[in-house]
């Protein structure tokens, strides 16, 4: 948003007067307000106050209706005044108006007046604040129900020497902090308003729903015999300020004083308050004083970098800003949403005083201010910090300018209730609190930012990346390693140690090779890469070699196999997919299996092996699937050695050959291989050997795969396939492999006792039982076809078509489920109506329930949320069973069905 | 109100709404009525209704046609994520002063629409008639029309007087805003569906998407969460529609029913129990076999994996005592069984803009004892929280520093959350947040002897 809207106001920077309204009755004891307008208004108001305070916030609302709106709401208020009184019994109601009821011309005073002549007896007192939102801010509309306040209170003449004092909207922490100053000076205050207690109440045994802190009405009432009235407002008009009225009423003498924020202000307060109370200012407040000096001069250095953006109510923004100014930080940005000419004049002075000293130039004081004209002159005027309420953190969170809530509303920090900045002591917590926001950004940017600016040496670029594995084609690396999701919390689930997982699984610790057996499940028909040494197509039950199965099973089968080997051998305590595919290559198939096995064993451990092409894309899932052991086979790390093994690599629907294929490959599998290792899972790599093409290059493969964490390396011997590109190349010998494992043994643990599996190997490692398990095709078939067995027939009443939801004689359709072979399903929707409407016996006389019944007359049973009594008789008498219940409807019709069967 | 032990003022004109599950019938329950006055009530206005559906359209201009007021406190204060443009967290308002009650808006409004369309070409603007447009005597329909023939756009206007009822209305009035949109003009038909009453709170509309992309079900036009006008118009290609929050979109459901012969059906997604039953619901409404299958399958992995985490949970949670104090009846709903699978008791509940059937699967599905309250206000929820002793209050903002004063543990289900409750995942993080407030050691300490 740069452009600015004239004719709107984007993203405002105020409230409306009703919100004022109701903060300052709540500092009035035992008091409550109700809002004359429609629900919304005390609502969103409510909503407001409740996240800043965090307090209960009760306001009531007239509930205006259309009727009300168009011929008066006097009878919702008053009854709204009742009702009130009977929830909460409070002294004290003020009555406030809204844009709707002011627009409608509703006349409260009048209203009131009539609540008084039906409810003579009423003692609480109804106080009216017309309070339009088209009226003015919520910082007048604060004013106006102090006015309302002093204005419609029996005043006490009687001088008593006391001393009013009158605030716009202090934090209850400021407030508390005030009534203490006050105390100091020994001074015998009316304080209008207190919001120290209702709006930052402690916690009690007992919660009382009207709130019992507050200037009682009786203090309010003595205000007219106060010897002096401080009103603590730089620009509350004087047509309603009640010092204002007080002295032109009851001749109390009155001074208006800034808000005591910064030296200044809060100087001319306590010279104030030790005139009036003709006290020596105590020595605790000199003391306070020399600390918010010291402080000035502690942080003078670190203000002189701020650059700040105030925003808020005129008086808040007078005070911060001036605070800001005599510390030397400059307000480049000055800005309320309240019409208020007189803030820029006021301030004038101040801010161009810091301008001058550190020689800036542009900056800007403003009224009527939105979001948009503030975001965009902070921008602008380069702000680095911005000090006002929480509207401020879309710019903070888009521009990354710190904000400092230290004003109504905070909705996204805990606190609100309890900001401090008035007195010395309040301005040295704010200016310790801007100087640390400046400090933060400096201490924590400025060596990445020296380095970039004055660092010119070699390596700028590769400096920057850290623990990256690097490969030729490492662009490509990092692009791919973003499609890995991020880790999941896996709190919940034990951790197993690396050793405990590998010593149960016979591949990867050679104790447990001769203990525990595994089943390969063939259940990856699919490869998505070709080997030059692999062929897959011949099944032959004599040869074992990985990529050889005798049949492809289903997810099912495998299942079914699974629980059949694992009653016959007990310590089967592995399942690996290993092909004769490739595992991700068909990873639905794989997940499905997964599944239905850990469904049935819970204890037992997946593995699986793959090239892994695709590992960044299922990695994540496979840890959720329970998967604990990753075979990666990498026969190279070298994109150029790797172009001589790979025929061609298939890859989210491109077909890669050459260097290329070998590169995709290669930064999936690397990447794959470091996700997996990082979360605990027992990744091994298996390296084929292949002579004259990779032999030199395997202890490279062991080390890169090592640093990535995978805990065991297998290298292999190629077992030359007929048909296959490397059927003829020379063969590295038994002697060889053992040399070149001992070899790479200094760097990782060697697996020595591979026997290069079939996809479908049962058993341990040195006996193969799968032929035992193999099932001719056609007892398949036979076994799979379903027995025909009687359906029975429900009529479902739901509205939703997903619930038993309907009531069964408010069903204008039902739904008609078959049960049949253990499966509900669905048949068809019958309209009650539609029907019947070409059945001859439907008469137009015949009741609902009827037609209902020939509806379904051909179901066996019915299943509604509620039935009535009767039907249900009728049904039963019909042979008609009837269920009541909530529930999706094909759980139901399945429970249903059990108990009919 | 039957049944419910009267130990406290309650107002005589809310007895109705107010009853005690206790098997007998609840034939004079009352519901979706206007508030009492006076009474607290923590409903919101029609406005409000029609801004919280509307808003989520990422790339819309939302101009508040009134004061100030309600442009301020709806302006980004829900939690919708977008993965497009930002232009709804934005609020605009036409900032109504005196002069202009007195001399009508309308010219102000014609103003802010000529300079939003001449410098933002935007795709649609929504403008919202608030509570005195219509009594100071803006014809805001006429303004729009003659706005959409003037820059050629859609200019859509949503009559939202606060006074005209309470949130329901302004939902209605949302989903005439979008039907207007999208058009009832015949498309080709696609096997996707659109996702209804979803808002993308905390990323939820892309949680749920992700699931149906795991079951090979494409979404046509999600309504509204991280919607764009673009996407909206994907609407009538849709097989489905499914329904996530009733409350404000059936409406929109069986309009489109009706107008462009798109089935409908009612889901949630919280909870496993719900989420799974609503893939397995959508994929057999389109009939789609291999959807189902891999609904099963999803909804299977996804329960498994949650199934240490609630036997761990459960141990902390169970035989505990909630209070539900929610917007809809269909969260209400939802959270009830929620509890029931982790064994806590649902004790009190209540709603703010339930129906009357809401009301009766409620009722199914509670104890004898829970008192149901319809438009409770705070006195209310009070009264009960502590009568039927609530360890645990779920709600919205509001309720939140009454459950606290009363010492009582807090779930925020709103609309300002910031970590996702629907979904498998959202289980997770619900049962979570139950458990770190309610077995927070403060408790402990505030009812220590006090000095």
């Amino acid at each position: 948003m740069n452009k600015h809207l004239v004719n709107l106001t984007t993203n405002p920077c105020k409230m409306c007067m009703p919100m004022g309204v109701i903060t300052a009755f709540y500092g009035i004891n035992k008091c409550m307000s109700i809002l004359h307008g429609s629900q919304g208004c005390s609502t969103y108001i409510r909503r407001h106050m409740a996240t800043h305070y965090n307090e209960p916030v009760d306001i009531a609302s007239s509930s205006l209706t259309e009727h009300g709106t168009v011929y008066g709401g006097e009878k919702n208020l008053i009854a709204g005044i009742e009702n009130l009184i009977k929830l909460y019994n409070p002294e004290v109601i003020g009555v406030a108006t809204t844009c709707l009821a002011e627009t409608i011309g509703e006349d409260i005073s009048h209203i009131i007046k009539n609540f008084y002549e039906k409810h003579p007896e009423s003692t609480v007192k109804l106080i009216p604040v017309p309070s339009g939102g088209y009226m003015g801010t919520q910082y007048e509309g604060f004013f106006r129900a102090l006015y309302g306040i002093v204005t419609h209170i029996e005043m006490d003449q009687e001088p008593n020497g006391k001393v009013n004092i009158i605030t716009g909207q202090l934090s209850p922490a400021d407030t508390r902090y005030l009534k203490a100053l006050l105390s100091a000076f020994e001074i015998d205050y009316i304080l209008l308003p207190d919001l120290s207690d209702n709006l930052d109440g402690g916690h009690f045994e007992k919660y009382s729903r009207l709130p019992k802190g507050g200037t009682p009405l009786q203090d309010i009432s003595k205000m007219a015999g106060a010897k002096a009235t401080i009103e603590l407002s730089t620009f509350t008009d004087e047509s309603y300020s009640p010092g204002k009225y007080l002295n032109e009423k009851f001749g109390v003498s009155y001074i208006r004083l800034d808000l005591p924020v910064g030296l200044r202000s809060m100087d001319a307060l306590v010279k104030a308050l030790s005139k009036v109370s003709g006290k020596p200012v105590p020595n605790t407040i000199k003391e306070e004083r020399a600390r918010y000096l010291d402080a000035m001069i502690d942080s003078h250095k670190y203000n002189a970098e701020g650059r700040a953006v105030v925003f808020g109510e005129p008086d808040f923004v007078y005070a911060v800003t001036r605070l800001c100014s005599e510390n030397g930080i400059m307000p480049v940005v000055a800005a309320t949403g309240t019409k208020c000419k007189g803030l820029k004049e006021t301030l004038k002075k101040d801010i161009q005083d810091v301008a001058d000293r550190l020689f800036i130039i542009e900056h800007i004081t403003f009224d009527e201010a939105d979001f948009e004209m503030i975001e965009s002159y902070a921008l602008r005027y380069r702000a680095n910090l911005m000090i006002g309420s929480s509207d401020g953190r879309r710019i903070e969170e888009k521009h990354g300018i710190p904000l400092i809530r230290c004003a109504f509303p905070v909705h996204d920090r805990i606190g609100g209730q309890r900001i401090r900045m008035l007195g010395y002591e309040g301005g040295l917590l704010l200016l310790d609190t801007i100087t640390n926001v400046l400090l933060m950004h400096k201490e924590g940017g400025f060596r990445k930012e020296l380095y970039f600016k004055y660092y010119k040496g070699k390596n700028k670029e590769q400096n920057l990346k850290i623990g990256e594995p690097s490969p030729k084609d490492s662009s490509k690396i990092r692009e791919l390693s973003l499609i890995i999701k991020l880790p999941v919390v896996r709190e919940e689930e034990k951790e197993l140690t690396l050793e405990d997982k590998k010593k149960t699984h016979p591949c990867f610790s050679c104790s447990s090779a001769h203990k525990y057996a595994r089943i390969h499940l063939p259940i990856a028909p699919k490869c998505n890469i070709s080997c030059n040494y692999c062929v897959r197509k011949f099944d032959c039950p004599n040869e074992s070699r990985p990529g050889v199965t005798t049949q492809v099973l289903e997810p099912k089968e495998a299942l079914e196999r699974y629980i059949q080997v694992k009653k016959d051998v007990p310590n089967l305590t592995v399942v690996g997919i290993a092909g004769p595919g490739d595992a991700l290559a068909n990873f639905e198939k794989t997940k499905e299996t997964l599944v239905l096995i850990k469904a049935y064993d819970k204890n037992v451990t997946f593995c699986l092996s793959t090239n892994g092409l695709m590992l960044p894309l299922y990695a994540s899932e496979l840890l959720d699937l329970g998967v604990s052991h990753v075979t990666v086979t990498i026969n190279a790390v070298d994109p150029k050695i790797g172009a001589e093994i790979y025929k061609e690599v298939r890859y989210l629907g491109t077909t890669y050959r050459g260097e290329q294929a070998a590169a995709v490959l290669l930064s999936n599998q690397l990447a794959g291989l470091k996700y997996l290792a990082d979360r605990g899972l027992v990744c091994k790599v298996n390296i084929v050997t292949l002579k004259g093409i990779n032999d030199h290059h395997i202890e490279e493969v062991v080390k890169k795969v090592k640093a990535l964490g995978a805990s065991i390396t297998n290298i292999m011997q190629m077992i030359p396939v007929k048909g296959s590109v490397f059927e003829n190349i020379p063969l590295v010998s038994h002697k060889e492999i053992m040399a070149l494992r001992e070899k790479c043994g200094i760097h990782l643990e060697q697996m020595y006792h591979c026997k290069q599996c079939r996809a479908d190997a049962i058993g341990l490692l040195d006996k193969d039982i799968s032929m035992h398990y193999a099932v001719p095709e056609d007892k398949k078939e036979a076994e799979l076809s379903p027995k025909g067995k009687t359906a029975i027939r429900f009529a479902v009443a739901s509205k939703s078509g997903m619930l038993i939801d309907e009531h069964f004689g408010h069903a204008k359709t039902f739904y008609i489920y078959e049960y049949k072979d253990g499966k509900s399903v669905y048949i068809e929707n019958r309209d009650v109506d539609k029907y019947c409407r070409g059945a001859e016996d439907c008469e137009e006389e015949q009741d609902k329930i009827e037609k209902i019944f020939k509806t379904i007359q051909d179901c066996q049973g019915v299943l509604a949320v509620r039935i009535g009594s009767s039907p249900e008789k009728k049904l039963i008498d019909k042979g008609i069973s009837v269920f009541k219940t909530y529930d999706r409807i094909e759980k139901a019709v399945q429970e249903a069905a059990q108990k009919l069967l | 109100m039957k049944g419910v032990n009267q130990s406290t003022t309650l107002l005589k004109e809310r007895e109705d709404f107010i009853y005690c599950k206790d098997g007998c019938q609840t034939d004079t329950f009352r519901c979706d009525a206007e508030s009492v006055s006076g009474a607290v009530s923590q409903r919101a206005c029609v406005y409000c209704g029609a801004r919280v559906v509307l808003n989520p359209i990422t790339d819309a201009f939302h101009i508040v046609h009134g004061p100030i007021g309600c442009a301020s406190y709806t302006w980004d204060i829900r939690g919708s994520l977008t993965s497009g443009e930002e232009l709804y967290r934005n609020s605009f308002s036409t900032d109504l002063g005196e002069q202009d009650v007195i001399f009508g808006g309308e010219k102000k409004l014609t103003a802010a629409i000529d300079e939003v369309a001449s410098l933002y070409a935007p795709k649609v603007i929504f403008v919202y008639a608030t509570c005195i447009v219509g009594v100071i005597g803006d014809d805001v329909k006429a303004v729009c029309k003659m706005a959409e023939q003037k820059h050629g756009i859609r200019v859509i206007p949503v009559m939202s007087p606060g006074f005209a009822g309470h949130k329901s209305v302004g939902y209605k009035m949302a989903c005439n805003a979008i039907m207007e949109l999208i058009g009832t003009e015949k498309r080709e038909k696609t096997n996707r569906i659109n996702i209804l009453g979803d808002f993308n709170l905390a990323g939820e509309m892309w949680i749920i998407k992700d699931y149906l992309n795991q079951i090979g079900i494409d979404v046509a036009a999600q309504i509204t969460g991280d919607a764009s006008c673009e996407q909206l118009m994907e609407a009538g290609s849709a097989a489905l529609n499914i329904v996530q929050c009733a409350g404000s979109m059936t409406y929109l459901a069986k309009r489109m029913e009706e107008e462009m012969g798109i089935p409908y059906v009612k889901v949630s997604f919280f909870g496993i129990e719900d989420t799974t039953h609503s893939l397995l619901r959508i994929a057999q409404a389109l009939g789609n076999e291999e959807a189902l299958k891999k609904a099963e399958m999803l909804c299977e992995i996804e329960k498994n994996k949650l199934q240490d985490f609630l036997n761990k949970y459960r141990k902390n949670l169970k035989g505990k005592k909630a209070a539900i104090y929610v917007g809809g009846g269909f969260k209400a709903i939802s959270l009830i069984k929620q509890f029931n699978e982790i064994g806590i008791d649902t004790v009190v509940v209540g709603t703010q803009t339930g129906k009357k059937d809401d009301y009766e699967i409620i009722s199914q599905l509670v104890n004898p004892g829970t008192v149901v309250l319809d438009d409770a206000n705070p006195a209310e929820l009070e009264t009960f929280m502590k009568q039927k002793e609530a360890d645990i209050l779920v709600g919205g903002v509001k309720e939140r520093p009454l459950a606290y004063k009363l010492g009582i543990a807090f779930c925020d289900h709103n609309h300002e959350r910031k970590h996702p409750l629907a979904g498998f995942i959202g289980v997770k993080n619900f049962i979570k947040e139950i458990n770190l407030s309610m077995n927070s050691p403060v408790w402990d300490y505030i009812r220590r002897e006090s000095l």
